[in-house]
């Protein structure tokens, strides 16, 4: 193996290593990625070797001895080597392909979640589905358990989105006035990012989401605790609310338990404890918040929330304790 | 040195026109094709003048759009960057790929056709070369106009697929996709005036003798482009009509609340957008053709295969636009056939690559600058053909799509696949037509840069896109493994544009183009564009017998510019050239050719400023300006059709008539072609209108809701009157003493009897309380009227035209190339007007039954 | 070249006498007032009036045209000032003049004023719905008598007996330019629907809209010219003052019960497919006082702002930056409803804070 061989090898590698690239497809963690993990690596090698194939036929044309070249030089060698070869090759790939498509969507047992995630520019509206009662609404990440799978009803309030979480698998596309369901499983506790992939409009590019996977047990808790609701002890807290639902805040978002019963906005029910804000665009600081409350446009231009810079700073300290109460 | 089958020199007693010509026949010749010196240059309609305009502003274009590349790059090159906002990002990505793909790739190539294939063919220009010039200036103006928007911050941002409902009026309220939309429909007009003039000049304007089986490839190539040109782009021209009527009269066609589907425009525009690829690549390709053969001395090996591998690619090309659509969530089953064709049209593209090594083997390859760029091309496209098949995997596809794997493989394709050609052909080529030839130092150095520059930038995005970087993307942000990678690729493009750079210098110090012949055969070239070349093109018009005719038939360039072949000097003393039988060639009649004249440029530059002011909604000016257009298309056309001059000698015994109507002439078959790009029209609309009763068939109306049967019969019967007032002109128009009068009264009433049937069937729809706004179907079935209409004011413009030359005189019994034209027109327009009755009131009823 | 020169030599020469005291020559008076009468005839737009007197537009306009107008070109009853009348050319006598004019043409003398003439431009160049009032008052300028143009330019305000003291010493002004009353009430509401009822309307958002209107935040060539200048104790009197106030009855304005009922749909619940929250969110009881409280206000001026949010103004100050972009996912007919709903609701008065 060459030098460059053996760097594009450890780049290979690289690129397999969720830490280096937590986006990555070559990094899977649920079956469906894995299976195209392991297409990909057949295509790259089969790939190369036909780069070669043909590099080396070209290099023997322009200098290769006058027997080779004779061989290389007549119609037998086009119809060999550009319509045997490539029919029998791409036959079989494409049966593979089929096969795994059969796999991936022949239809197994029904569900045991499933998840309405609605495409909004720029973020994305969360339902879990519960028997017998109303729906459990996030937004922007995605809690689920490991090892169970999980169809993912995906649609469009807007434009067209896609939902791509590269680790669990391919890409679905969120259209309007269609559902498209996304069937996928996580292996391994983790957190996988993904990304708005089908161009939205704006800032398209920072319309991000998490998928945390959770053992069962804790997934189960987590969404049991959805309904239950804490009076604000502290002071601050409490204060923090009351601007919350007289700056009008609840006009757009929801928190449960409050008469903040918005739809325009992400719901804020448990917004203490995400991760990021903004559709996974910023860590979910004190400070980052006030500075998206006041104004949006700075950490993600285009965003459909109004700024407001009317607050003072203990007001702010007031709103942001008070949102980062919610968990 | 040619591997051909060598023949014997022809002797001057065996030469068609006797030597040496007599006095004064040059002297003729050249002053009927003397250009227009000085700034009148723009009146000029030669096909060499107009080609140089035409590559040098696509060539404009593509540094232009290479410079918004670099742009991107920029941004791009740190995570979290903020050197370009986002609103200017967005439109900055979506005018590149815009700019490029219908200001750059497609220009490109119809304008090295328009310049290459008459000499190529041996043809002393394009059978239009009006139409040329007018395709030429309508593309320069509307093109310039369109990229002007950048400046003022109101450049479309909806991507350069523009993708409903993202640019539907409610989420791109500004008048942005409003450009994009009535800019590109009407460059995609001007590409398709192109496309029937390269079809009819391939097909009848090839030298006596060039069989179809002897014509170059590059012609195979640039036939199959312009034909795909012709089914392909009515399709997004449509989707444009529809997307256009849909924003600035809310026709819901693709508003998913009221019965519509943005999916419509996905299959619309990659039925176009597909094909689009194969129609940049496949006239590339064909350069490669040329090149090769030269550059090895020695015939192309497999040109059967090859010819059978390009028509292929043509119909194979049309049956694979799903796989752009494998993540919309469209059923297994399609898919499986889809990626199945996707993957099926590399074993043409694998049949070319072959050939080329093949060739390359059976000779002995000079390593020229061209030789460069043609090698660099087979590695690059052939990696881009192997990403392909990857992406036609629709399980890989599902994790690669709009991902910058994608990015990196689509610039290997078209790069690779059409910009490698190019830079190869123009230094190819540049000898034919410049007094000096380019540099092979500078030459080297610029494929160097440009060829390290390409993969540097490009071949790290397939990494970056497969962990997970999506495209259209104007930030990101770091930690995610993509900085390393960006700033590579960041760092390719600006070599890159080195090498393009360097280019540029050859081009300043080194491209001398003249009109007149250029520095010559200095690689030893086999096809007759190396033929001594003048504004006339060749001295006289060589009778062809075989691929390479330099090759095979000895002293031919020295006979042909003494004179001793066909047509030596002007016939008639006007611009001409021969028409030939289309498959072998076969001298039929000569085509007087237009003069230069400013009716074509007023005309391009008011249809121009049609589309622009709409845009801005300057209705009133837009009218205007619609109203003079068609004026001076009138005015362009007046003269146009010249009655016979009687019978003429073009040497070796044959005498050709100079007039011809009916099927064996030009504006027959040039009519023909258009009508088929009506009829590609009207099957993409016949399809979204199925596609939207597939989507949303509850939103149809029941048998109750439906405007009245009687009026669509009633309609019917009036299409019918026109018919058999047209068949009545006809007749007249036949007889031994036509009396022109009455064929005109026949005409007028004919023409009042098609606008009356049409305006009924509207008035049915709208008495029946059917609105537009109201679903997706209701704006079909009015977009079915606007689509008639359109055809019946080209019917009815005509007609009067008709009938005024009847009136002057100039339009009689055996003149009546306008009236064959009117016919055609017409009876089409006839019977796609009946067919749409049938549609939209037989189908509803159809289905309100079942 | 030859006359540019000499044109340039004239000048340099200070030969010219730029004297307002001398006046024109009978000539150049013609010349100059034929070419401004062509110029204006020629750019003003072909709109007129609706037929009809509509009297929320007239008294609008006779408000803004005692603030800004009378000055220079006197009111009926009032003569010109004497140091308006020195100018060159001397300002008319309107009411001998606006019969000249189209209402298109007077639309557009008022809005870009008259280069060097000293009638200067409107203020705002945006809110042409203000300029159209001074042009329906314009139109009613002739027929009225002194009395007549009071009631409709004072309106409450009679500033009439005073006390020599008083006006020696300049504790009121005469004509009462400034009062906010003239216009928007006090003891009784508004004389016109085109114009807030700021009685009980929360302290901070009246001074902070004072002071949006005063450093141009918010787009108004008629409330510009009232505030701008007004020291900060005065805007916070004022806001106090119009806080304080009991609304004043209800007036009577006919509602269409059906566009209330569509609009009582989005205050409440807001159209969340189209971003729109409810209004009521911010507008309705017991919040923000930073947020105008909109219940009982005129549907036509609330129809009127809504419309120039919809235009993209007044997207500057720190609450206007809230509304805007949710205005502009209004539609036209939104709006109306809208301002139909708030109309038909009894006013109500926040608790002092």
């Amino acid at each position: 193996m060459t030098a460059t061989g053996r760097r594009l090898a450890a780049i290979f590698i690289l690129a397999a290593l969720p830490g280096w690239a937590p986006q990555s497809a070559l990094a899977p963690a649920g079956a469906e990625a894995e299976r195209i993990a392991l297409l990909s690596w057949i295509l790259f090698g089969g790939a190369t070797a036909i780069l070669l194939t043909v590099i080396a036929a070209l290099a023997l044309a322009i200098r290769g001895a006058e027997p080779v070249r004779r061989v290389i030089g007549s119609e037998g060698a086009i119809r060999w080597g550009g319509i045997v070869f490539p029919s029998v090759v791409l036959t079989l790939l494409l049966g593979y392909g089929l096969w795994l498509m059969r796999e991936a969507i022949a239809a197994q047992t029904p569900p045991a979640l499933r998840i309405a995630v609605t495409g909004e520019q720029w973020w994305w509206r969360v339902d879990y589905q519960r028997d017998g009662a109303a729906p459990v609404r996030e937004a922007n990440e995605i809690r689920i358990p490991v090892g169970r799978e999980i169809d993912f009803a995906l649609r469009s309030n807007d434009v067209i989105h896609s939902f791509w979480v590269p680790s669990l698998g391919g890409k679905l596309d969120m259209i309007p006035g269609r559902i498209n369901t996304l069937r996928l499983k996580a292996e391994r506790p983790g957190i996988y990012r993904g990304q708005c992939a089908e161009y939205c409009g704006g800032p398209h590019a920072l319309m991000a989401l998490e998928i945390v996977a959770v053992p069962e047990a804790e997934f189960k808790a987590w969404l049991a605790a959805a309904d239950a609701r804490n009076e604000p002890a502290e002071p601050k807290v409490a204060a923090g609310e009351k601007l919350f639902l007289s700056a009008g805040c609840g006009a757009c978002h929801a928190v449960r338990g409050t008469q903040a019963t918005g739809m325009v906005g992400p719901d804020l029910s448990r917004v203490g404890g995400r991760r990021f804000l903004a559709a996974a665009t910023l860590r979910n600081t004190a400070e980052n918040l006030a500075g998206f409350i006041t104004d949006p446009q700075v950490a993600k231009p285009g965003a459909l929330m109004p700024p407001f810079a009317i607050f003072t700073s203990e007001e702010m300290d007031a709103l942001t304790a008070y949102l980062g109460s919610l968990r | 040195m040619s591997a051909g089958a060598q023949m014997g020199p022809v002797t001057a007693a065996e030469l068609p026109s006797s030597l040496p010509r007599p006095e004064g026949e040059l002297e003729r010749l050249e002053a009927v094709w003397k250009g227009p010196r000085g700034l009148r240059i723009v009146s000029e309609v030669n096909n060499t003048i107009i080609g140089y305009f035409y590559i040098a502003v696509a060539f404009l274009f593509f540094l232009l759009a290479g410079v918004l590349g670099l742009l991107i790059r920029l941004q791009l090159a740190a995570p979290g960057n903020d050197f370009l906002s986002q609103e200017t990002y967005n439109q900055i990505f979506t005018m590149h790929g815009t700019v490029m793909m219908f200001l750059f790739a497609v220009p490109a190539v119809e304008a090295v056709g328009i310049l290459l294939l008459p000499q190529m063919l041996g043809a002393r220009d394009l059978p239009f070369p009006r139409l040329g010039a007018f395709a030429f200036w309508a593309y320069f103006v509307g093109g310039s106009v369109f990229f002007c928007t950048l400046f003022f911050g109101v450049a479309p941002s909806g991507g350069w697929f523009m993708y409903p409902p993202l640019t539907g009026a409610r989420f791109s309220p500004g008048i942005g996709a409003d450009w994009w939309l009535l800019g590109i429909g009407f460059i995609e007009i001007s590409a398709i005036a192109g496309a029937i003039e390269i079809i009819v000049g391939v097909l009848r304007t090839r030298a006596p003798g060039m069989t179809l089986a002897r014509m170059p490839i590059f012609a195979w190539t640039m036939l199959i482009f312009a034909g795909m040109i012709v089914f392909a782009f009515p399709a997004v021209i449509l989707a444009t009509i529809l997307l256009e009527l849909e924003r600035a009269f809310d026709w819901p066609f693709f508003i998913a609340e009221r019965g519509g589907d943005p999916l419509l425009w996905q299959h619309l525009f990659w039925f176009f957008g597909h094909p689009e690829v194969y129609i940049i690549f496949l006239p590339a390709a064909g350069m490669v053709s040329m090149i090769v053969p030269t550059m090895a001395g020695t015939p192309l090996v497999g040109y059967r295969l090859i010819v059978v591998a390009l028509i292929a690619v043509g119909f194979f090309s049309f049956g694979l636009w799903v796989h752009h659509m494998f993540t919309t969530g469209i059923p297994a089953r399609s898919l499986g056939f889809f990626s199945a064709a996707s993957m099926a049209v590399a074993i043409p593209s694998g049949i070319q690559v072959f050939a080329w090594i093949a060739t390359i083997a059976a000779g002995r390859l000079r390593l020229t600058v061209a030789s460069l760029f043609v090698i660099g091309f087979l590695l690059i496209f052939t990696l881009g053909g192997l990403t392909g098949v990857m992406v036609a995997m629709v399980p890989f596809d599902r994790q690669a799509h709009d991902t910058y794997f994608v990015v990196a493989h689509l610039h290997y394709v078209l790069f690779g696949g059409m910009v490698f050609p190019l830079f190869a052909a123009i230094y190819y080529w540049t000898p034919a037509f410049s007094t000096r030839p380019l540099s092979e130092r500078l030459g080297r150095w610029a494929f160097g840069l440009i060829f390290a520059g390409f993969n540097i930038a490009f071949l790290p995005m397939h990494l970056t896109g497969l962990i997970g970087m999506p495209r259209r993307v104007y930030t990101y942000p770091a930690g995610m493994g993509w900085d390393g990678l960006n700033l590579v690729s960041t760092i390719g493009a600006f070599i890159l544009a080195a090498g393009i750079l360097v280019f540029l210098i050859d081009v300043i110090r080194n491209m001398r183009l003249t009109g007149e012949r250029g520095v010559g055969d200095v690689w030893r070239a086999g096809t007759l564009e190396w033929l001594p070349n003048h504004a006339y093109a060749t001295r006289s018009i060589p009778r062809v017998r075989g691929r390479e005719p330099l090759w095979q038939q000895p002293n031919l360039a020295r006979d042909v510019e003494a004179g001793g072949y066909y047509l030596p000097g002007t016939a008639t003393g006007a611009r001409e050239t021969i028409v030939t039988s289309p498959i072998e060639a076969e001298p039929q009649y000569i085509m007087r050719l237009s003069r230069p004249g400013y009716a074509h440029l007023c005309a391009a530059l008011f249809t121009a400023a049609f589309f622009l002011l709409l845009t801005v909604k300057a209705v009133m000016l837009a009218a205007t300006c619609g109203v003079l257009a068609v004026a001076s298309i009138l005015v362009w056309m007046w003269n146009s059709d010249p009655p016979s001059a009687g019978d003429v000698d073009i040497g070796g015994g044959i005498v050709l008539p100079t007039y011809a109507s009916g099927p064996t002439s030009h504006s027959w078959w040039a009519t023909v072609i258009l009508l088929m790009v009506a009829t590609a029209l009207y099957l993409s609309f016949l399809f979204g209108y199925l596609y939207l009763w597939t989507v949303a068939p509850d939103g149809w109306p029941g048998q109750a809701d439906l405007s009245s049967a009687a009026g669509a019969w009633v309609s019917l019967a009036t299409l019918g009157a026109s018919g058999a007032l047209l068949a009545g002109a006809r007749f007249v128009l036949g007889r031994d003493a036509p009396r022109h009068g009455l064929v005109a009264c026949l005409l007028v009433a004919g023409g009042a009897a098609l606008a009356g049937a049409l305006f009924i069937d509207v008035a049915g729809h709208w008495r029946s309380g059917l609105r537009p706004q109201a679903s997706g179907y209701i704006a079909m079935v009015y977009a079915n009227a606007a689509l008639q209409a359109q055809m019946a004011a080209a019917v009815l413009v005509t007609a009067l035209f008709a009938v005024a030359r009847l009136l002057a005189r100039r339009l009689d019994r055996s003149r009546r190339a306008v009236f064959d034209v009117l016919m055609l027109l017409w009876s089409y327009t006839l019977g796609q007007a009946a067919f749409g009755l049938l549609l939209t009131h037989g189908f509803p009823r159809l289905v309100a039954q079942t | 070249m030859l006359v540019l020169a000499g044109a340039v030599l004239f000048a340099w020469s200070g030969v010219y006498n730029v004297a307002a005291s001398t006046g024109h020559f009978r000539v150049v008076d013609h010349f100059l007032r034929f070419g401004m009468e062509n110029s204006v005839r020629a750019r003003a737009p072909s709109t007129n009036l609706p037929p009809g007197i509509d009297e929320s537009l007239v008294r609008l306009g006779a408000g803004h045209f005692h603030a800004g107008c009378a000055y220079c070109h006197g009111s009926p009853g009032t003569p010109i000032s004497p140091v308006a009348a020195s100018m060159l050319p001397p300002p008319p006598v309107l009411t001998e003049r606006v019969g000249r004019w189209s209402d298109g043409e007077l639309f557009w003398i008022v809005k870009h004023g008259l280069k060097y003439a000293g009638m200067p431009g409107f203020p705002s160049l945006h809110r042409d719905d203000e300029i159209w009032a001074v042009i329906a008052f314009l139109r009613r300028l002739p027929s009225l008598d002194r009395p007549g143009y009071r009631a409709l330019a004072l309106g409450e305000v009679e500033p009439e007996p005073q006390r020599g003291m008083e006006i020696a010493t300049g504790q009121t002004e005469p004509d009462a330019t400034g009062a906010c009353a003239r216009c928007h009430g006090a003891q009784a509401g508004p004389p016109s629907r085109l114009v807030p009822i700021l009685h009980g309307q929360p302290a901070a958002m009246l001074e902070s809209a004072l002071r949006a209107y005063a450093n141009g935040e918010r787009d108004s060539g008629v409330m510009q010219t009232a505030v701008v200048g007004l020291p900060d104790s005065t805007v916070r009197h004022l806001a106090a003052y119009y806080a304080s106030l009991p609304r004043p009855p209800a007036s009577i304005e006919t509602i269409d019960q059906a566009a209330a009922a569509r609009g009582e749909a989005i205050a409440r619940d807001g159209v969340s497919s189209h971003g729109v929250p409810s209004c009521l969110g911010c507008h309705g009881q017991g919040t923000a006082p930073d947020y105008p409280r909109l219940a009982g206000q005129p549907a036509r001026y609330l129809e009127g702002q809504l419309a120039v949010w919809r235009k993209g103004l007044n997207d500057r100050s720190a609450t206007g930056r809230i509304m805007a972009p949710i205005a502009r996912r209004l539609s036209e007919a939104q709006s109306r409803d809208l301002a139909a709903y708030f109309a038909s609701l009894a006013p109500t008065r926040e608790a002092p804070q």
